[in-house]
C-alpha cells in the first residue's frame, strides 16, 4: 500500500487549520521534527485546491474550518488522491463531525490538546498508513456498527467480527495498543490492523452508499 | 473563524389591502353602473344620472391609481374620497324625484361608497372604519330626508363594515408585529447561540495551546498548561451539553452522553461513547450517573488524584453497558471479599446495590499492576 519511498526523504506534509496560531505552531512542530510541510491552508476549500497541487503525503486538518467543512474536505482529498493521508487534529470535540471524517477516508484522529511529540508521532504513523486513535474514536466506531446494525436496510451492511469488536472495546477504555496486544496476546501490528480493518470498512460502506446513491439519482433522471 | 453576518429581520409589509380595495371599487362600479343604466327610462333626470356616472367611474379610476402610490396615500386622499363618496350620496336627490326616493330607492351609488370606508378602515382601523361609516350614514339620512326602514338598515350595514374591517386590519397588524418580533428574537436567538460556539471553539483553541506549549516549556509554564487543560476540558463539557434537566418524570428519555459529559468530564476523565444520543429514562439515568460518580470517585481515592480514567458508554440494543477503567496497580486478589467480610460496605458493594436495583449488574475485575475495570450492565 505504501509507495517505495527513498529511504531518508522527508514526509510532506499540508496543514490545514482556520486558526493562524495554531497552523504556526503545527508547521513549527512539525519542520522541527524532521517534515516538510508543502503548504498551509486555513479552509476546506483551500485545502483540497492545495492538496491537489502539491500531493503531499499527509494532511493535518481540523474539522470546523469556514468554505468548506473539514469533513467534506476530507473526503474531497482522499477521493482524489488515496496515497494522500489525512490525519484529523480537532478541538471541537465534535463526535459526529470525527466519525464523519473517518467515514470520508480520515486514517487517524488527535485532540488538539495532544504533545508535539504524540502529534509528531502520529503524522509519522499516518504517512506509512497506520491508523491513529483514541478511546474516544474507538467508542464512535462501536456506536456506528451498532448503528447500522439496529438499522434495518436490504444493504449488505459492513459488520465487526469478534476480534475487531474486542480489540475496539479496549481501545475505547483507554488501552494503548501495547497494552492490547498484551492482554490479547496479539502483536501490536495485528491490533493495529484490526482498528485498521474496522475503519476501512466504514470508509467503503460509505463510499459505496455514495457511488450507489448518484447511480440511483442518474438513473432517476432518465 | 466564520466572521457573523447581520440578522435581517424582513417581514412582508401589509397584505395589498389597496388592490383588494380597488377591486372591490369596480366591482362595485359595474354593478351599480349596470343597475343604474337599467333605471335610466325611470329617472326624472337622466343627463344627471349620465354624469354621476361619469364622475363615479372617473373616481374609481383616480383612487385605484392615487391608493396604490405610497406617497399619495396621505390623509387628503382620504379625506377627498370620502367626500366624493358623500357627494355622490347627496347627488341622488338630483336624479330622483322625491316621491321615488320616499318610497325607499336605494341611494343613487350604492354600495359603491363602501370602498371609502374600507380605505378609512384600512388606513385608521375600527376608529376609521366607523367615522367614514358615519359620515355616508348621515349623508343617507341627508339624502333620504326621514330615517326610513331602508335607511336604518343601510347605516347599520355601514356601521358594521366599518367597524369589522378596522378590527380585523387591526387583528392582522398586531399579528404581524407579533411575527416580526418573534423572527428578530429568533435571529438575534440563533446569532447569540452561534457566537457563543466561535467564542468557545477559539478560547478552547487558546487554552489547549497553552496546556500544549506550557507542557512542552516546563517549570511554572507546565503548571500554567496543566491549569489552561482543565479550564478547557471544563469549557468543553459546558460547550457540548444543551442542559437538559433531568425532570423525576420516569417517561422523559435522557441522553446518557450529555449527562456523563456535563457529570464527569473532567481532568483526565476520558470519555467514549456513541455519536448518536444513548437514551435511558430519567431513573436509570441518574442511577447510572451517581454509579459512575462513585467509580471515578473510587479511583481519585485508591489510585491517585490526577489518574486518567476512562468512561466507555455503549449500547447494544438490549442493554447500556458503561465501563468506567483505570490504570492503575488494580486490587490485590482477595481484597473485596476481604472488605465485605469485614463488613464495610465497600465501592463495590454500593455500586451492585444500585445496579441491581436498576435490574442490571455490575463486575468489577482487576488484576494486579493492570489497573481496575468496572461494568455496569443496565437492561432496556
Amino acid at each position: 500500500m505504501c509507495p517505495d519511498e527513498p529511504a531518508g526523504s522527508p514526509i510532506t506534509v499540508l496543514v490545514v487549520d482556520d486558526h493562524p496560531m495554531w497552523r504556526d505552531a503545527v508547521e513549527r512542530d512539525l519542520a522541527a521534527a524532521g517534515f516538510r510541510v508543502v503548504g498551509t491552508a486555513a479552509d476546506g476549500a483551500k485545502a483540497v485546491r492545495v492538496a491537489a497541487a502539491v500531493r503531499p503525503d499527509v494532511v493535518v486538518m481540523d474539522l470546523q474550518l469556514p468554505e468548506k467543512s473539514g469533513v467534506v474536505a476530507t473526503g474531497d482529498i482522499t477521493a482524489a488522491r488515496p496515497e494522500t493521508r489525512v490525519l484529523v487534529l480537532s478541538a471541537s470535540g465534535e463526535q459526529r463531525d470525527v466519525l464523519e471524517a473517518v467515514k470520508a477516508g480520515a486514517t487517524g484522529y488527535l485532540v488538539k490538546s495532544a504533545s508535539a511529540a504524540e502529534l509528531t508521532d502520529a503524522v509519522r504513523r499516518t504517512a506509512a498508513g497506520e491508523a491513529t486513535f483514541t478511546a474516544g474514536l474507538a467508542g464512535l466506531l462501536l456506536g456506528e456498527y451498532r448503528r447500522l446494525a439496529a438499522t434495518p436496510t436490504g444493504d449488505p451492511l459492513p459488520q465487526l467480527s469478534e476480534r475487531e469488536t474486542e480489540v475496539l472495546r479496549l481501545v475505547a477504555k483507554g488501552m494503548t495498543a501495547k497494552q492490547v496486544a498484551a492482554r490479547l496476546v496479539l502483536s501490536h501490528r495485528t491490533v493495529q490492523n484490526h482498528v485498521q480493518n474496522a475503519m476501512q470498512k466504514l470508509q467503503l460502506h460509505n463510499r459505496a452508499g455514495l457511488v450507489r446513491y448518484a447511480i440511483e439519482a442518474g438513473l432517476d433522471e432518465e | 473563524m466564520t466572521v457573523p453576518r447581520a440578522v435581517s429581520v424582513e417581514v412582508s409589509g401589509d397584505p395589498p389591502w389597496w388592490r383588494a380595495i380597488a377591486a372591490f371599487r369596480w366591482l362595485t362600479l359595474a354593478y351599480v353602473t349596470t343597475v343604474n343604466l337599467a333605471d335610466l327610462p325611470n329617472v326624472q333626470h337622466p343627463l344627471v344620472a349620465v354624469l354621476l356616472m361619469v364622475v363615479m367611474a372617473v373616481w374609481t379610476v383616480v383612487a385605484t391609481v392615487a391608493y396604490s402610490r405610497a406617497d399619495l396615500r396621505q390623509w387628503p386622499l382620504f379625506v377627498v374620497d370620502l367626500a366624493v363618496a358623500v357627494s355622490t350620496v347627496l347627488a341622488s336627490r338630483l336624479v330622483e324625484a322625491s316621491a321615488r326616493i320616499a318610497a325607499g330607492e336605494p341611494t343613487f351609488p350604492q354600495m359603491w361608497v363602501v370602498g371609502a370606508i374600507l380605505a378609512w378602515a384600512v388606513c385608521w382601523q375600527r376608529r376609521g372604519g366607523l367615522a367614514a361609516a358615519g359620515a355616508l350614514a348621515a349623508a343617507d339620512v341627508v339624502e333620504g330626508g326621514a330615517l326610513s326602514a331602508n335607511t336604518v338598515k343601510g347605516i347599520v350595514t355601514l356601521l358594521l363594515v366599518g367597524l369589522v374591517v378596522g378590527y380585523v386590519v387591526g387583528l392582522v397588524r398586531r399579528a404581524q408585529d407579533a411575527l416580526a418580533e418573534a423572527i428578530r428574537i429568533q435571529g438575534a436567538t440563533r446569532e447569540r447561540e452561534r457566537l457563543s460556539r466561535d467564542i468557545h471553539d477559539s478560547v478552547l483553541q487558546v487554552l489547549a495551546f497553552v496546556q500544549r506549549r506550557g507542557a512542552e516549556i516546563g517549570g511554572d509554564a507546565a503548571e500554567l498548561g496543566h491549569l489552561a487543560g482543565e479550564q478547557e476540558q471544563a469549557l468543553r463539557g459546558l460547550v457540548s451539553v444543551s442542559r437538559e434537566s433531568i425532570s423525576g418524570d420516569a417517561d422523559s428519555k435522557v441522553d446518557l452522553r450529555e449527562l456523563f459529559n456535563a457529570g464527569q468530564a473532567g481532568p483526565h476523565v476520558h470519555l467514549a461513547t456513541p455519536a448518536t444520543p444513548v437514551l435511558v429514562t430519567g431513573h436509570q439515568a441518574r442511577e447510572l450517573a451517581a454509579a459512575v460518580a462513585a467509580a471515578v470517585h473510587n479511583v481519585r481515592r485508591h489510585v491517585a488524584e490526577d489518574a486518567d480514567v476512562w468512561v466507555l458508554l455503549e449500547d447494544t440494543g438490549d442493554e447500556v453497558v458503561v465501563t468506567v477503567r483505570d490504570d492503575g496497580q488494580g486490587i490485590p486478589a482477595g481484597r473485596l471479599e476481604e472488605a465485605a467480610a469485614e463488613g464495610r460496605l465497600g465501592v463495590a458493594q454500593s455500586l451492585r446495590g444500585r445496579l441491581h436495583e436498576l435490574g442490571g449488574r455490575a463486575a468489577i475485575t482487576s488484576a494486579p499492576g493492570d489497573g481496575t475495570e468496572v461494568e455496569l450492565r443496565v437492561p432496556r
